[in-house]
């Protein structure tokens, strides 16, 4: 019996293919077709990764910071099980926007790191998501590993608009939000392309991580099978 | 580094790239394996 409801759809298959198809394409203009900017040279096209990663980052925090409000009012574990996905998929991304983020900073700040504000609490944020998934994976009743981390994402997304508005509240090494006004049009194209395809690719991972986190929701809450007449007798 | 311009840095591109690429095909697999794990379970 399902207690937990598991979409066993191939959508996400299909958001899988579809992201990696538009990654290939935007990560071919953006490295060969694009042309390189005046100062930074060829080190910009890191952009058409790093940028991306970035918004779909917030995308996926804000997603987890949902799923664990509608948990904390709903009460039903399917919102649990998808706020699993967006905090490991969250995760994953974060980690990947420090280290793409550390990759630009050598040749253009001449250091791979900096306790910058915008680097600070992204670093934050990351940091906070590993520690929820560590206590979930430690507190073994579905519910209060539902409750407690529920908790624990909506305090750490508190930390998500202090990450966007750092680079305008404090003096920043970051650069502020660019715009389409401030960015070339000739980088439009692979930054777009490049934000759907990490899109999709992450739409795709969420669902398949939501999906497995159903499973282990089911199993963990599934009863016990009644023992047969014989086996009762042996227990006896 | 001349005159304020960054010159090559080709090396610092393909990092990025390799890395998020390779962390997504990373990811994705250990994905596909855990749910195959879960599945043989569920069908225990």
């Amino acid at each position: 019996m399902e207690i937990t409801k598991v979409n066993r759809s191939k959508t996400p298959y299909a958001f899988l293919a579809l992201g990696v198809l538009l990654l290939a394409i935007g990560s071919y203009y953006g490295l060969y077709v694009a042309p390189a900017e005046q100062y930074m040279g060829n080190v910009q096209r890191i952009m058409y990764v790093h940028v991306p990663t970035a918004w779909n980052w917030m995308l996926a925090v804000l997603f987890a910071f949902g799923c664990a409000t509608v948990y904390l009012f709903k009460g039903d574990l399917k919102w649990d099980a998808r706020m699993e996905g967006g905090l490991e998929v969250g995760t994953l991304l974060a980690f990947l926007l420090c280290c793409q983020g550390s990759i630009w900073a050598k040749p253009t700040w001449g250091v791979w790191w900096d306790w910058d504000p915008r680097l600070t609490t992204t670093a934050v944020l990351l940091f906070a998501f590993l520690g929820i998934l560590a206590l979930r994976k430690f507190v073994e009743d579905p519910v209060k590993r539902a409750i407690w981390s529920a908790v624990a994402t909506v305090v750490a997304s508190i930390d998500l608009p202090i990450v966007y508005m750092s680079v305008k509240w404090w003096n920043s090494l970051h650069q502020q939000q660019s715009t389409p006004q401030t960015v070339a049009s000739a980088f439009h194209l692979p930054l777009r392309v490049n934000a759907f395809g990490i899109l999709f690719v992450m739409i795709g991972f969420i669902m398949l991580r939501t999906r497995l986190a159903a499973l282990r929701l089911n199993q963990e809450l599934a009863v016990p099978p009644v023992p047969s007449a014989e086996e009762a007798g042996e227990l006896a | 580094m001349t005159q304020g311009v960054i010159v090559g840095g080709w090396q610092y591109v393909w990092m990025a790239y390799g890395l998020t690429f390779s962390a997504f095909a990373i990811y994705g697999v250990t994905l596909l394996v855990r749910l195959r794990d879960a599945a043989r379970r569920e069908s225990a």
